[in-house]
């Protein structure tokens, strides 16, 4: 278990302008969240009447209380927390997805994605596709996971990305449709 | 995939030009711009996957149980929320069907001890017997183990929804919420916070009766759930607080009247449109919310019988002050009861001015420029603090639980602290924790009628200002319990109260008085009856002050081993053990047994080690290794040691703070040591104007001082240095104990830079000081310094001689 005070400590590194602590921090911090993520799903299906609100609720909070330092890079720190979120999410996934695949519908990406209780296999399927979309254009990816793994509106995302409203939603059409497409033929 | 890899550009601009083309002409238009049929087909296949149907998607389900809960017979759910889902159950109980509502809760969220948590909460939540309150009845355990609560079932609608559905002007919505608010102050009144508060937690009943749900329930959940109070709260209605995480208060429940006021009125949540985390960043930066009026819309002017223009003139005054007050991301800011609350809405309906203030511009602006990190601060170490005390206070009285008649009083006085606190009771709000600190030993009295339990609370309070640096305050606390306590003949708090009276005195230069009170806090501490605690302390006190000031001897060693050895054997908390071990170290280290002195501190850091808020701690006593290290002439290795020591401070208190700065320092003591002096005086000279700032003219200027003062001797700049040493002494003149060897080090400079300077006759002086004041070190480092200043002294009288 890592120590709360090392985080903070490297969160303040890296408000200060340190990169390099961007990802230390980020494999400091997710065994951590991954731990509380596995104890908040805990319990059995179907009884387990939490939903996937709570997870990334926590998660989210345990990340920005952290950094209520300073609020320069929004943009840095945002974007990780969206990638921890992401992984948590399929981890989580995956540790519960063992059913065998029925060939259902992909799941849908929308702005509630993390908050609702889409299915592990579904989860995973994405997280496939968004893996390629991150070779082939990681400000799309970046944009993905801002808009649909922490739940930031499209005039949030634009503000982050330093884009407009306009660009946001047009870039997120083409990227949905890819992916749906790339689901399928999956 | 390969493809799209070549082709990324080009495929997302046969997107775009497909979307901004009709249907039928697509494939033309495509074809046109791109000669690659593949190409255009897949910008087709992609247009047409992304204009899919989601929404269907949006729903969450919630796997409906069946058959029995415990006794309860489950008939239908009633609806789900942030914790759990509730059902409609009913069960025989002497022979009628009784039917209640049961929420069923996510079994992390409360924990094993729920049902303890319960039965010890059952008396509170009993006596909340409200007609506009619903009642808990129940609580236990599934065959599954799942945690329910069992309440009284209300037949209504949400308040929201009724107020539409009836479309009820702004008077009668405002008498709807004035019901709410009635209920939620006689919670508070009876201490119980809701910490909830939404639309679809207040049921109205078909006869128009309000109902609240859910109240008792922030008590029974898990103290040290991951799911915090932010959690179980809907984000839209929490406090900033709450977002925060910090402690919460009954404030939290008028910032969420607030807000259900805010959306009773507008028809929209205040920041309606902003994401969960938007809120959560608006939370800790401590923005304004929307203003009231911002918000209405067509539909929730239609809702409420009127035209949107009408509406929004109406919500354009007082009532927006009225939310704007109860929405205040600070909690002083908000109403610091409710029925201050009411007050100004029954004020607003009878058409007479209300008592809240529309904020200025000049106001809001001194609050954008505020930080938020004094805010949060203050709530987080006050509920520290008091919680310190309390708890302090128990231990002190070698009982695990205080008793229920005095825990309900020290309640009492923190609810109304809270409460104070917030208001104007002294003028202005108490902002800071000093504020607050000296606010509570000013109401103490007044709810704490009891000589010794008044005594106590005010040493807990005066103790935690002595913590938090405010000595001055502290002291004329203290100053009261002595005599108190001599009046009473309750030794152990006069004890206590003059081991600290005396440190502080000491800490302000007022040496005798500090001796004084430290040797017969010391005497009286060993009368019986005295806690273990008060013991350690007295010793500490006494020992480590007559160590700093000169007076050496094998009692302090004896009376610090003592306390050590008292607090393992008591099991005092480690922090006080740490302290203990580590004050040891450093008299050991005076009389140069280093490797007694060494094992000690290990011991302190091995304790600080463990706990990640005593990096402060921790890098004290690396700076004391290092030290050490330098002394035992390993000057080299004892640099990177240092440097620890200054990395740990820097980081927890800051690179200009005291603790980094005094590291630095000796860093720059032990380069001069190398015979790198070049390098030393710029890092010293550097840090000086902070330490100025920091320190004043304080005796603990002396310090930098003197190795500034070493520094311009060591590179010849003995005019600065001789201004330096003048300075040095000036400082410690009539603060530190005559016979102090830091006068003499202090004279050994100054006759060093006179010698520099060829003035021989004026070195002699001081030389001779220095060699008699440092004629008695036992460390290394002294006997060193010693034999340097008889050194001096003899060539200076060899000169004089030969002249």
């Amino acid at each position: 278990m890592t120590q709360p005070g090392q985080i903070t400590l490297l969160l303040r590194d890296w408000s200060a302008g340190d990169p390099s602590a961007t990802e230390h921090l980020f494999e400091l911090v997710y065994p951590h969240l991954k731990q509380i993520a596995g104890s908040l799903f805990r319990g059995e299906r179907p009884e387990n009447l939490l939903q996937p609100t709570s997870v990334v609720n926590e998660l989210f909070l345990k990340l920005i209380r952290q950094r209520s330092l300073r609020f320069e890079d929004r943009e840095h720190f945002y974007s990780l927390s969206a990638r921890l979120m992401r992984r948590v999410l399929i981890d989580q996934a995956r540790s519960e997805g063992r059913q065998k695949r029925d060939g259902g519908t992909p799941v849908l990406l929308h702005p509630d994605l993390a908050w609702i209780d889409a299915r592990p296999v579904e989860l995973m399927d994405l997280d496939r596709v968004l893996e390629e979309l991150e070779q082939l254009d990681p400000r799309k990816c970046r944009m993905v996971e801002l808009r649909f793994f922490l739940g930031f509106s499209a005039e949030e995302t634009a503000e982050l990305l330093n884009t407009s409203k306009a660009t946001v939603d047009r870039d997120l059409r083409f990227v949905r449709g890819w992916l749906y497409d790339r689901l399928h033929s999956a | 995939m390969a493809q799209d890899a070549d082709n990324w550009q080009l495929l997302q601009e046969l997107f775009h030009l497909a979307e901004a083309t009709p249907a039928a002409d697509r494939e033309r238009v495509l074809a046109e711009r791109c000669a690659d049929a593949e190409l255009c087909r897949r910008a087709l296949g992609i247009l047409k996957a992304s204009s899919r149907e989601d929404a269907e998607h949006a729903a969450t389900q919630v796997p409906a149980l069946t058959g029995k809960i415990g006794p309860y017979t489950l008939i239908r759910l009633l609806g789900t929320g942030g914790i759990g889902a509730v059902y409609l159950v009913e069960r025989m109980v002497g022979g009628a069907l009784q039917r209640s509502a049961l929420k069923v809760l996510a079994p992390h969220s409360a924990g094993s001890s729920f049902i303890e948590r319960f039965h010890r909460e059952e008396h509170i939540l009993a006596s909340l017997d409200h007609p506009n309150i619903t009642r808990m009845l129940d609580a236990g355990l599934s065959d599954r183990g799942q945690p329910y609560l069992v309440m009284e079932y209300v037949d209504g609608v949400h308040l929201d929804a009724y107020c539409d559905a009836h479309k009820l002007g702004i008077a009668e919505r405002l008498q709807l919420f004035l019901r709410v608010c009635e209920a939620v102050g006689y919670a508070h009144r009876n201490l119980v916070v809701h910490l909830d508060l939404k639309p679809s937690n207040i049921l109205v009943t078909g006869d128009g009766t309000v109902k609240l749900l859910d109240f008792g329930t922030s008590k029974l959940i898990q103290p040290d759930s991951l799911l915090t109070t932010t959690v179980m709260a809907t984000p839209a209605y929490a406090s900033p607080e709450q977002l925060r995480n910090e402690p919460v208060t009954t404030s939290c429940d008028i910032y969420a009247l607030g807000a259900v006021l805010f959306e009773l009125l507008a028809g929209s949540r205040p920041g309606q449109s902003a994401s969960v985390a938007a809120m959560i960043e608006r939370a800790i930066r401590e923005q304004e919310p929307e203003r009231l009026p911002d918000a209405v819309t067509r539909t929730a002017a239609e809702q409420r019988g009127l035209a949107e223009n009408r509406l929004r003139q109406l919500l354009t005054g007082d009532l927006a002050t009225i939310a704007q007050k109860c929405l205040n991301p600070r909690p002083r800011d908000r109403y610091p009861a409710i029925e201050l609350l009411t007050g100004d809405i029954k004020r607003y309906l009878s058409g007479r001015p209300v008592l809240a203030r529309p904020q200025t511009t000049f106001y809001r602006l001194g609050k954008y420029v505020r930080r938020h990190r004094g805010a949060m601060a203050v709530t987080l170490l006050v509920a520290l603090a008091l919680l310190a005390s309390a708890a302090y206070a128990g231990w002190r009285q070698e009982q695990a639980v205080l008793e229920g008649r005095r825990a309900l009083r020290m309640q009492t006085f923190m609810y109304r602290l809270f409460k104070l606190a917030n208001s104007n009771y002294t003028g202005k709000p108490a902002a800071t924790v000093p504020e607050f600190l000296k606010l509570g030993v000013k109401v103490l009295p007044e709810y704490i009628k009891d000589p010794a339990d008044l005594r106590e609370a005010q040493l807990g309070l005066a103790e935690s200002m002595y913590e938090n640096g405010d000595l001055d305050d502290a002291q004329a606390v203290l100053i009261q319990t002595i005599a108190s306590a001599k009046a009473a003949k309750d030794i152990p708090k006069e004890a206590e109260s003059e081991a600290f009276s005396g440190n502080i005195a000491y800490l302000q230069g007022q040496m005798d008085l500090g001796e004084k009170l430290t040797s017969h806090a010391l005497e009286l501490s060993r009368k019986p009856g005295v806690p273990p605690a008060v013991r350690v302390w007295s010793a500490i006190f006494y020992a480590w002050n007559r160590d700093n000031n000169g007076y050496h001897s094998d009692e302090n060693l004896r009376l610090l081993q003592f306390a050590v050895k008292e607090c393992q054997s008591n099991d005092l908390p480690s922090r006080e053990c740490a302290d203990a071990f580590y004050m040891l170290g450093q008299d050991l280290e005076l009389r140069g047994q280093l490797d007694e002195a060494e094992r000690a501190f290990k011991e302190a850091l091995q304790v600080y080690g463990q706990d990640p808020l005593a990096l402060c701690d921790q890098s004290e006593v690396y700076g004391d290794l290092a030290y050490m290290t330098e002394m035992r002439g390993n000057v080299p290795a004892s640099l990177p040691i240092y440097q620890r020591a200054y990395d740990g401070y820097a980081k927890c208190s800051g690179a200009d703070s005291s603790g980094a700065l005094t590291e630095r320092e000796y860093m720059a003591g032990a380069l001069m040591k190398l015979g790198r002096a070049k390098e030393a005086l710029p890092m010293i000279e550097a840090s000086m104007p902070t330490w100025r700032k920091l320190r004043g003219s304080s005796p603990d200027l002396a310090e930098p001082l003197y190795f500034l003062c070493k520094a311009y001797i060591e590179t010849g700049h003995f005019q600065d240095g001789e201004k330096v040493a003048a300075e040095l002494v000036a400082v410690q003149t009539g603060r530190v104990a005559p016979t102090d060897r830091r006068f003499g080090a202090s004279h050994l400079l100054w006759a060093r830079a006179l010698v520099g300077l060829h003035r021989d006759q004026e070195a002699l002086s001081h030389a001779e000081i220095a060699d008699r004041l440092l004629v008695n070190g036992f460390s290394p480092g002294a006997k060193l310094m010693n034999a340097e200043a008889h050194q001096l002294l003899v060539d200076i009288h060899a000169r004089l001689a030969a002249k």
